[in-house]
């Protein structure tokens, strides 16, 4: 039953989501039907489509961890977008300068890089609230614009625009001893690109979970995040417990940068469309829980993904997606619509449940 | 000293002051509004899908009716409609705020960029959309420097420079401003002496709108004299900063702003004297942080704010 009213809001909310961007797709006239057949036909349609969807999904689920896991702390981290650029920066420099290492400790030097690169930026917005009082939302948000002009001037003109860019903003290539196994073979799969970093993503799951749950760190941020005044009386040195939440929050967003770098094999201006935003969407969809964010982060890449295959054969903006995640999130947020629906159906008590 | 004679040529630049103030205004008039909807205890980071909505709906009636006038006005009147999608749904079904603001950028993004391939797919927005007018000051215009700075910009940011002290007295010198500042800060006291929290707030969100909504009316009717998707690119966000750095104060906001307008034109100034210029933009950046650890502290909020509010409990 408490597991069944977890997910009754936001599966609810997606429904009604689905509903209301319909009208908007039949008010534009357009046919909804069409809109929503050829989107889940792109986004699940063939193994194939179903790879590209864990695909677009993984960048997201990591970077709402880091979202998530500063949010149990009590902070509000909206820059995982900046964090995930210093992770993507960093793992790129280390794989293109050690690019005569073999693979498997270059693949690990670099995970570490990118982690560390983006535990250390948000550790910066996390030391400066512990220190000044500094607002994260301000702090993060501003090293995310600086992590992103960094970048631009690393691969526009920079140190790290090889000889031969011919103008394009990127980076050299990453050497292929270092990419991720592709974990579906090609006599099952033609030209899968999902990678290992799938089992990474779980794996960084089941460390947010066991961090939060199952380590006294972890009771100690969610202390803190739960009341931060009581958690100080407790004896818990509170400034030192949010630096460790961001930093470890941004080693999620680090990771998160570093795996759309390794599908395209190369670190590319402006890579990102924006995960560190939606993941803050997706953060929330999913509830600040593992498994919440996971499920929510593969609704969001299955709809980013199915997007495309929408725009080209029902020449319905992808766009749509932008509106169907808002409604989504609308309608998490708005719980007690939620509940009111609920009550009105009869379902007197799954709307208790679900508050 | 190259470098100083680089910049004391630009600093000398009216070009560069004049550009300060053109960057500031939509980010003052975003601010402004993220500052009277907090202030009535209502958190707002929709700044940005607001300015999007505003600037979008600015262009699609400039272009249907070549009437500054109406596009300004649709701008204006979609910011505070979409404005009160985010106050029903703070207010009355007492949504997490950040949620409901953040679902309101990301609706606006959606909604804006999928009419935008509706409407101008093919062949991009047109070009004869009507502009906002430029104010030229006759007497001012003939003064050196000072002339090239103020003598002849657009009417918007002189309306979002006198919108700093208008904003100001309302909030602190009416009646109707103290009952908002009593229902940011003790909703339940206000209450009790019979101020509506909850129509003080409607006002307050939705006049966060009208103020978002011109400045996205502003950034394409005058600025771009265009729409593309997502064309706001973070200025609401930007705004949300300012609104904080100021300590939700209409002053305090309005300097973040020029701070923000100063950074973002002294990176356009500095454009080919071989700075790497995407350096230099994100000094404005930088500069914020610093100046929030060292020199602003902690910026306390009204203490309602993002609090909704429960009648009679």
């Amino acid at each position: 039953m408490r597991m069944l009213a977890a997910g009754i809001t936001p599966v609810l909310a997606v429904v009604l989501a689905i509903i209301v961007g319909g009208i908007v797709v039949l008010a534009s006239g357009s046919n909804p039907i069409t809109a929503y057949e050829s989107m889940l036909v792109g986004a699940v349609g063939s193994p194939f489509d179903i790879s590209e969807t864990f695909i677009s999904s993984i960048p997201l689920i990591l970077a709402a961890y880091a979202v998530s896991f500063a949010f149990r702390s009590g902070l509000f981290n909206i820059g995982a977008e900046g964090q995930l650029y210093m992770g993507a920066i960093a793992a790129t420099w280390v794989a293109t300068t050690l690019s005569d290492w073999p693979g498997l400790p270059l693949i690990i030097v670099c995970i570490v890089a990118a982690m560390a690169a983006g535990g250390a930026w948000a550790g910066i917005a996390g030391w400066l609230k512990a220190k000044t009082g500094a607002h994260e939302v301000i702090t993060t948000m501003m090293l995310s614009y600086v992590a992103i002009d960094i970048s631009h001037w690393l691969l526009e003109a920079g140190p790290m625009t090889p000889a031969n860019a011919f103008g394009t903003p990127e980076s050299g290539p990453i050497p292929p001893q270092a990419a991720f196994p592709v974990i579906l073979p090609s006599w099952i799969l033609p030209n899968a690109r999902l990678n290992a970093s799938l089992f990474l993503t779980i794996l960084a799951g089941l460390v947010f979970a066991w961090i939060l749950w199952r380590t006294p760190l972890g009771y100690e941020i969610r202390a803190v995040g739960l009341n931060a005044k009581a958690a100080a009386y407790g004896g818990i040195n509170v400034a030192r417990r949010l630096v460790i939440a961001m930093v470890i929050a941004g080693a999620f967003a680090g990771l998160a940068g570093m795996v759309p770098v390794w599908v395209q094999m190369r670190l590319y201006d402006s890579f990102s469309p924006g995960y560190g935003y939606e993941a803050i969407a997706v953060a929330l969809v999913g509830k600040n829980s593992a498994i919440g964010i996971f499920l929510a982060g593969l609704l969001y890449g299955a709809m980013i993904h199915g997007a495309v295959a929408m725009q080209a054969n029902a020449n319905i903006s992808g766009f749509l997606v932008q509106i169907l995640q808002a409604l989504v999130l609308f309608f998490v947020g708005a719980e007690v619509l939620i509940r009111w629906f609920l009550r009105r159906g009869g379902f007197r008590a799954l709307a208790e449940a679900a508050s | 000293m190259d470098i100083v004679n680089t910049f004391a040529t630009i600093l000398a630049r009216p070009d560069l002051w004049a550009g300060t103030l053109r960057f500031a205004a939509p980010l003052t008039l975003a601010a402004l509004g993220g500052v009277i909807s907090e202030r009535s205890g209502v958190v707002n980071i929709a700044m940005e899908g607001m300015m999007l909505v505003g600037a979008f709906f600015a262009v699609l009636v400039g272009a249907a009716t070549h009437d500054i006038v109406l596009a300004t006005l649709a701008s204006v009147l979609c910011g505070g409609l979409i404005a009160t999608f985010h106050g029903v749904a703070s207010i009355h079904l007492r949504a997490n705020q950040i949620v409901s603001g953040m679902a309101i950028n990301l609706f606006a993004l959606g909604l804006t960029s999928f009419l935008m391939f509706r409407f101008y797919a093919t062949s991009g927005t047109p070009s004869d959309i009507p502009a906002l007018p430029d104010v030229n000051i006759p007497v001012i215009n003939s003064i050196p420097f000072v002339g090239a700075v103020i003598g002849d910009l657009n009417s918007i940011v002189w309306v979002s420079i006198l919108a700093v002290p208008v904003t100001w007295w309302f909030l602190f010198r009416t009646r109707i401003g103290l009952r908002i500042r009593a229902v940011g800060e003790h909703p339940r006291a206000a209450d009790t002496l019979g101020v509506s929290v909850f129509r003080m707030r409607y006002l307050c969100v939705i006049l966060s709108g009208l103020f978002s909504g011109l400045g996205g009316a502003y950034l394409a009717l005058s600025v771009a004299h265009s729409f593309s998707d997502n064309m706001t690119s973070g200025a609401g966000f930007i705004a949300l900063a300012a609104m904080i750095f100021g300590k939700w104060h209409p002053v305090g906001a309005f300097l973040a702003c020029l701070l923000f307008g100063f950074g973002q034109s002294l990176g356009i100034n500095l454009q080919g004297t071989g700075f790497p210029d995407q350096l230099v933009a994100a000094t404005p950046y930088v500069l914020t942080v610093v100046a929030l650890a060292g020199f602003v502290g902690r910026a306390v909020a009204p203490a309602a704010d993002g609090v909704p509010y429960e009648v009679g409990e």
